[in-house]
C-alpha cells in the first residue's frame, strides 16, 4: 500500500491486486513497533540506527541499503504520524520510543502492542483517500513476460472465478513472507510466499533464503506471536529452574539481545531439559498490572484465548518460532530486480537490509521505506515508458495449466503433503542446521514436490475456489523450500539464523562475506551463485551482546 | 472478553458441529452436519480446517492471521457473531453441544460463510475515513498530542473491520441504509482525534438520515465486537459531540435533549411534552388520540399541574457538577469508561495502584502542526 500511495501521487496509474482485502495483510499482526531514530526517548542519530542494524545482521547486510533505510526513516515515520497513525506518545505528547532488542538507543516507535495494525489502517485510509483502484481478492498466480520485461500479472478472482490478466507497465511485489513453510509460525495462512515464487519463475534470482528468522517468544502450539515489546517494557525469560538464563548467554544485553542469539539460547535450554513443556517462560508479572493493560493489552487477550494464562498473574509459555525470511527477492535500493519493470519491497524482498538476522521493529520500517522507494521508482519508469502487452499465448498457457490442474480427479489433495513439509523444515531447517538434515529434508521436500505433480483440487467450483488457491500456494512453497535447502547446504559457516553448531559453528568472513543466490534452470532445478557484501565503513567485528 | 480459555494440553476431544452451505452456483442451502476428533486446543477455525482438509474441500471461509488481528473470519455460531480464531472448542465439545455455524447477517451470502463485504466497505468509505488535518501535510515533525488526547479514540482504534457488529446489528436490519457500526465507531476515530480539523463537517453529515440517530441502542454490537471497540459507545460519543457543536436538528437529538431539560427542571421525565419536544408540535397533534388513550388506561401521568420530584435538587446537583466538570462531549464518556474499567479490574484483581488517574474537566489542548 506503501509504494502504491507513493505511485500514485507520482502521477501514476495505480491498482492494488492482493488476495485478501488489504486491511488483513500480515503486517497488522506485527505488534512491537517501528525502528527510527527521532531521538524522542534519548539521544539518537541514523548513524548510531545503521550501526545496529549491520551488527544485527551479523555483517551479511548491505551497508548502502543499511544506510538509506535509516537515514529515510525519521522522515517516514513522520508521514505517518502525519496521516493519522495513531502512535503512543511521550509525556510531552512526541512518539514514543521503547527499548529493543540489540538497539543502541530506545528507538522503536510504537501504538501499544498493535503498531503493525495502526499502520495497515492508516496506509489504508489513504488509499481510500485517493481512490487507488484494488482488486480485492485477486490471487496472483503468473507474472507476464513480454519483451523482456515484466507487463503485469495473471491472477484467479476469487470472489467471481476465473483468470484474469491485468497489464502494466510497472509491477511491485509486496506479498511478504513464507512462515507458513513451518509448522510452528508466527506467520498467517496466508504467508505462502507468493511473490517469491512468482520472481524466481521469471528468473529473478532469490537472495538468502537459508535465513529464516525464528522469534524467541512465540505461543505454543501454533507459534501465534508474543511481541518482543514485552522485554522492551522489561519482562523476563526463565528457564524451568526458575533462572533468567540469557544471563550465560547474552550478559549484557539479556532479554534485549538479538533474536537470533536468544532463540538458540531458548533452544538449548529446552533441548537440555531446563524447558517446560518444550517452552521457556515470559514473565511479565513485575511489569504490573497498569503496564500490562496500557501498553500490552494484546498480550494479555493473545496469552489468555491461547494459552490460557493471564500475563498479570503466571508467566507465559513460550518457544522459538518461524517469524520473518530476511531472504527474498533480490532487488537493488530501488526495489528494482534484474527483470525490467519488475519491483519487490517489504519482506518478499531482500535488498539485503536485515542480511542473516533482521533486528525487532526494522520490518515495519523497511516495508515503509522500501515500499516508497519502489513506488517512486516504478512510477517514473511507467511515466516515461508506453506499451503494454499481454500476449494472448501466455494468457492461453495458463488458462490450459490451470485446466489441467482443476480436471485432475484421481489423486492426492494437498493438506498432507503441505502439513508433511512444515513438519520436516522444522524438524531439519529450524534454529539449528546439520548437514545430514538438511540433505535428508532435500531428499523429502523432492519427494513431496513430486507428490505435488499428481495432487487434486476437490472443490471445481467458480465462486471462493480457496480449496484451488490453496492447492496453488503449496506448489509456490515447495519451490521456495528447495531453494532455502540448496543455500543452506552451501553455507558452510554458522552467521545469524543460519546456526550450524555441529560442523561449522564460526562465522567465516572469509569465504561467506557474500549473499546466496538461487535461480531455477528450465527443468526446475535450483543453481546457486554467490555475490559480496556490499560494505561502506563497518568491517566486521565479532558480534556479542 | 477477559475470560481466560484452558491451557493447551495432549489429549483430543470430539466434536460435531452443523454449517449452513450455499452454492451460488445453483442457489442450493443446506444444514450439514460434521463430526471431528481434534487436539483439545482447537479453535473454531481450527475445525473448520479439518472439515477442509479432510472431508470436504468445497467447504469455503475466509481466514488468515489466526490471531484475531486480520478480521477475516468473522461467522455466526449459534446465531451470534464470533471470529473463528478467537473460540476456542473445549467447553463447547465437552458438554456435547452442536453448535450451528452460518455466515454473518445483514450482508449477501457469496458462498457458505464467505459473505459479500463491499456492503460494508461502502458505508466505511461514506464517512470520510481518513485523517483532515485541515492544512497540506508536510511530514517535517510529528504533532505534539498528549497520550491523554490519544487516549480518546484509543478503542475505536482497535477495530479490525471484521464486521461482527453489522453482523448483529437490529437497525440495518430494518434499514439496510443505517450507516451501522463499525462505520459510525470509524467516524468516532476521525472526530475524537485532536489532529482532525472536520469535526463539524463529520458531525454534520453523521447527524443526516440513517446516521447516528437511527441506532436502537440494542448494543447488541458492544456485545458481539471480538476487539472491545464499543461501537455503541461510540455512537452516542458521536450523539454527545454533536449536541456539545449545537448539531441537534435530528429528532434523535431533541428526544436526548429533552430528557436533559426535563430531568433538570422537575426530576422527572415529562412524556407529554417528549413528542412535541422531539417531533415538533403538528406531529404531536396527530397522535393526541393515542396520547389520551393512554392516560385513559392510566399510562401516562396527567400533564398539569407539572408533577415535581421530592428532592428535584439532587437532579440539579448532579447536571451542575457534569457542567462545571466540563463532561460534556466524547471526552465524558471516555472518563466515564475509565473509570469504569477501573472498577471492573478492581474488582477483578484486588486494588489497582497507579491507576491513570482521571481529570474531569481538562479539556485537551489543540493538537499542534
Amino acid at each position: 500500500m506503501r509504494a502504491a500511495i507513493e505511485a500514485f501521487d507520482a502521477g501514476a496509474d495505480v491498482a492494488l491486486l492482493s488476495k485478501i482485502h488489504p486491511v488483513r495483510s500480515h503486517s497488522g499482526a506485527a505488534e512491537g513497533g517501528i525502528n527510527a531514530a527521532l531521538g524522542n526517548a534519548s539521544e539518537d542519530d541514523p548513524e548510531t540506527h545503521a550501526f545496529d542494524t549491520v551488527k544485527g545482521s551479523d555483517y551479511l547486510g548491505d551497508q548502502d541499503a543499511i544506510q538509506i533505510l535509516c537515514d529515510e526513516a525519521p522522515a517516514d515515520v513522520y508521514q505517518l504520524e502525519n496521516w493519522g497513525a495513531v502512535f503512543s506518545r511521550t509525556d510531552d505528547g512526541r512518539i514514543a520510543q521503547r527499548p529493543f532488542g540489540a538497539a543502541g538507543a530506545p528507538r522503536t516507535a510504537y501504538a501499544a502492542d498493535i503498531t503493525g495494525h495502526v499502520l495497515v489502517h492508516v496506509l489504508y485510509e489513504q488509499v481510500m483517500k485517493r481512490d487507488i483502484r484494488t482488486y480485492e481478492e485477486y490471487f496472483a498466480w503468473k507474472l507476464v513476460m513480454n519483451d523482456d520485461r515484466c507487463q503485469g500479472v495473471i491472477a484467479w478472482d476469487l470472489l467471481n472465478g476465473g483468470l484474469k490478466s491485468i497489464g502494466a507497465k510497472t509491477v511491485i511485489l509486496a506479498t511478504g513472507g513464507a512462515g507458513r513453510l513451518y509448522v510452528g509460525t508466527t506467520n498467517a495462512y496466508s504467508c505462502t510466499g507468493d511473490g517469491m515464487a512468482l520472481a524466481l519463475q521469471v528468473g529473478v534470482p532469490l537472495k538468502d533464503m537459508e535465513m529464516m528468522q525464528f522469534h524467541p517468544t512465540t505461543l505454543a502450539p501454533t507459534g501465534v506471536l508474543i511481541t518482543e515489546g514485552c522485554r522492551g517494557e522489561g519482562a523476563y525469560l526463565l528457564n524451568s529452574e526458575d533462572d533468567r538464563f540469557l544471563k550465560r548467554y547474552a550478559p549484557n544485553a539479556m532479554e534485549l539481545a538479538s533474536r537470533d542469539v536468544i532463540s538458540r539460547a531458548e533452544q538449548t535450554e529446552i533441548d537440555e531439559g531446563r524447558g517446560v513443556d518444550g517452552n521457556v517462560l515470559l514473565d511479565l508479572r513485575h511489569l504490573g498490572p497498569d503496564r500490562i493493560l496500557e501498553r500490552l493489552h494484546g498480550t494479555r487477550e493473545l496469552s489468555m484465548t491461547f494459552a490460557g494464562v493471564d500475563p498479570i498473574y503466571e508467566p507465559i509459555p513460550v518457544r522459538p518460532g518461524a517469524h520473518y525470511h530476511m531472504g527474498g527477492v533480490d532487488t537493488d535500493v530501488w526495489g528494482l530486480t534484474n527483470v525490467e519493470g519488475l519491483y519487490a519491497a517489504g519482506e518478499c524482498a531482500c535488498v539485503s537490509v536485515h542480511g542473516a538476522n533482521r533486528l525487532g521493529g526494522n520490518a515495519l520500517m523497511e516495508t515503509i521505506t522500501y515500499g516508497k522507494r519502489a513506488g517512486r521508482h516504478a512510477a517514473e519508469w511507467a511515466l516515461a515508458n508506453t506499451t503494454v502487452e499481454v500476449p494472448p499465448s501466455t494468457e492461453a498457457d495458463a488458462e490450459r495449466e490451470l485446466r489441467q490442474l482443476l480436471d485432475r480427479a484421481q489423486g492426492e489433495r494437498p493438506w498432507k503433503i503441505r502439513d508433511e513439509l512444515a513438519q520436516t523444515m522444522h524438524e531439519n531447517f529450524g534454529v539449528f542446521r546439520r548437514e545430514d538434515q538438511m540433505q535428508r529434508q532435500g531428499e523429502i521436500v523432492a519427494g513431496l514436490r513430486e507428490r505435488y505433480e499428481r495432487v487434486v483440487v476437490e472443490d471445481k467450483g467458480q465462486v471462493f475456489n480457496n480449496d484451488l488457491t490453496q492447492a496453488l500456494e503449496l506448489g509456490f512453497l515447495l519451490e521456495l523450500a528447495d531453494c532455502m535447502i540448496v543455500a543452506g547446504l552451501a553455507r558452510k559457516e554458522s552467521r545469524g539464523a543460519h546456526a550450524r553448531p555441529h560442523d561449522y559453528p564460526d562465522r567465516d568472513d572469509e569465504n561467506y562475506m557474500k549473499h546466496t543466490l538461487v535461480t531455477v534452470d528450465t527443468d526446475g532445478s535450483p543453481e546457486l551463485e554467490w555475490r559480496d557484501v556490499t560494505t561502506t565503513k563497518w568491517q566486521p567485528q565479532e558480534r556479542k551482546y | 472478553m477477559s475470560s481466560i480459555a484452558p491451557a493447551p494440553g495432549s489429549t483430543t476431544i470430539e466434536l460435531a458441529l452443523k454449517v449452513w452451505r450455499y452454492d451460488a452456483e445453483t442457489g442450493e442451502k443446506e444444514l450439514k452436519r460434521y463430526e471431528v476428533e481434534a487436539p483439545d486446543w482447537v479453535t473454531l477455525l481450527d475445525v473448520l480446517d479439518i472439515i477442509k482438509d479432510q472431508q470436504d474441500g468445497s467447504l469455503a471461509y475466509r481466514k488468515s492471521c489466526r490471531m484475531m488481528i486480520c478480521g477475516s473470519c468473522g461467522m455466526r455460531m449459534d446465531g451470534a457473531a464470533v471470529l473463528a480464531c478467537k473460540t476456542r472448542m473445549y467447553d463447547i465439545a465437552k458438554a456435547g453441544h452442536e453448535p450451528v455455524i452460518s455466515p454473518m447477517g445483514n450482508l449477501p451470502v457469496v458462498k457458505d460463510l464467505v459473505v459479500d463485504m463491499d456492503p460494508f466497505w461502502g458505508k466505511i468509505r461514506a464517512v470520510k475515513p481518513w485523517l483532515d488535518p485541515g492544512y497540506d501535510e508536510v511530514a517535517e515533525k510529528e504533532r505534539v498530542v498528549s497520550q491523554q488526547q490519544m487516549n480518546v479514540i484509543h478503542k475505536e482504534a482497535l477495530c479490525i473491520m471484521c464486521g461482527c457488529c453489522v453482523s448483529e446489528c437490529n437497525s440495518m436490519e430494518s434499514d439496510p441504509e443505517f450507516l451501522g457500526p463499525a462505520a459510525l465507531a470509524k467516524g468516532m476515530r476521525f472526530v475524537g482525534d485532536a489532529r482532525d480539523h472536520a469535526d463539524v463537517e463529520r458531525l454534520n453529515e453523521y447527524n443526516q438520515e440513517h446516521g447516528i440517530w437511527d441506532c436502537t441502542r440494542c448494543y447488541f454490537c458492544n456485545e458481539r465486537c471480538p476487539k472491545g471497540v464499543d461501537p455503541r459507545d461510540a455512537i452516542a460519543k458521536l450523539g454527545a459531540e454533536s449536541i456539545k457543536q449545537g448539531i441537534d436538528h435530528d429528532m434523535g437529538a431533541k428526544h436526548a435533549k429533552w430528557f436533559v431539560r426535563s430531568a433538570l427542571t422537575t426530576g422527572w421525565l415529562r412524556e407529554t411534552e417528549l413528542v412535541p419536544k422531539t417531533q415538533g408540535v403538528v406531529s404531536a397533534i396527530k397522535q393526541t388520540k393515542f396520547a389520551l388513550g393512554l392516560l385513559k388506561r392510566g399510562k401516562v401521568p396527567p400533564p398539569f399541574p407539572p408533577h415535581v420530584a421530592d428532592r428535584v435538587g439532587e437532579a440539579r446537583a448532579l447536571y451542575n457538577l457534569v457542567k462545571e466538570q466540563g463532561r460534556d462531549g466524547a471526552l465524558g464518556i471516555v472518563q466515564g469508561e475509565h473509570a469504569l474499567g477501573r472498577i471492573e479490574f478492581t474488582e477483578e484483581a484486588g486494588v489497582r495502584e497507579n491507576a491513570p488517574e482521571i481529570q474531569p474537566g481538562v479539556e485537551p489542548p489543540h493538537a499542534e502542526g
